[in-house]
């Protein structure tokens, strides 16, 4: 840019404030990165503690969810290192940040509340409709009409799961995670490399 | 018509390309100004001094991995100050 003594129209003006809004709306940094891993994390247990129960019987196979902290603990880390060599903080950014902050704080609520009155049927339903929420909002938030999608399919399959055997449920929660963040996550690394 | 006279602080295009995007941001990195703007550092750094000394924006300087680092965030006296110099570009362009 020139500097700044050179002389400006109003129409010049209004042309500068702009295109510098657009610039800085168009500085995209959701690469879908945390939505493939959970993602793909998600689907690997909900097959793997799928067949270890309908097809072996073998009731351990459920730890196979601790694998969820490995991938929380990587998160940490990566949301950590984002933070270092990120140039700008949003608006949008931050409320996106505590949406899903609201989420893991319910998700953690349900399961224990769900645990403690050995109601665990309910916890896969309840999953599909807090899986909505997050994803549905982050969709709105960034104006990603995916993740929209995405959310309404959670709570769809949410509606659906009551009608299902419990065993069957888990399925239902791998569906879910296939069009809420896999798919997702898929359009938003693209259109990161689109946009930047 | 009543004409509003336009900021003399915020009338000038590499001012007024920060302050544009640092409406748009929570806060923005020095570098991050100096990319979006293809502002000379030297240039980016007088006046962002000018707009702070104005009162419009706040600098907080400190250091990430041992490096130093310029934050720039507008306050409301620059959100005001914004939104009056649109408000009088209107009016000129009003007419």
């Amino acid at each position: 840019m020139e500097a700044e003594e050179k002389f400006m129209t109003e129409t010049e003006s209004l042309q500068l404030i702009t295109s510098m809004i657009n610039k800085a709306k168009n500085n995209f940094s959701e690469r879908g990165l945390l939505y493939l891993i959970w993602g793909w994390v998600i689907l690997f247990c909900c097959i793997i503690d799928f067949s270890g129960i309908y097809f072996f019987k073998y009731e351990p196979i459920h730890f196979v969810w601790l694998l969820l902290y490995v991938i929380l603990i990587f998160q940490i880390f990566y949301i950590r290192k984002q933070k270092k060599v990120r140039t700008t903080k949003t608006y949008t950014g931050e409320i996106n940040a505590f949406v899903w902050i609201t989420f893991t704080i319910c998700l953690v609520l349900v399961i224990f509340i769900c645990n403690i009155f050995k109601q665990y049927q309910l916890i896969d339903p309840l999953l599909l409709m807090l899986y909505g929420m997050p994803t549905f909002l982050s969709g709105i938030i960034i104006k990603f009409k995916p993740l929209v999608i995405g959310g309404i399919c959670c709570w769809a399959l949410a509606v659906v799961s009551p009608f299902i055997n419990v065993e069957f449920q888990v399925l239902l929660l791998g569906c879910a995670v296939i069009a809420a963040w896999i798919i997702p996550g898929y359009l938003l690394k693209q259109r990161f490399k689109n946009e930047n | 018509m009543d004409f509003k006279e336009l900021d003399p602080i915020l009338h000038s295009q590499l001012r007024l390309a920060v302050m544009s995007l640092l409406i748009s941001v929570k806060e923005a990195e020095f570098t991050f100004l100096k990319e979006k703007t293809n502002a000379t550092a030297g240039n980016l750094s007088v006046q962002i001094n000018k707009l702070k000394d104005a009162g419009y924006i706040d600098i907080i300087k400190q250091f990430n991995n041992n490096y130093p680092q310029t934050i720039c965030k507008i306050n409301d006296a620059g959100i005001a100050a914004f939104e009056n110099y649109v408000k009088a570009l209107k009016s000129y362009m009003s007419l």
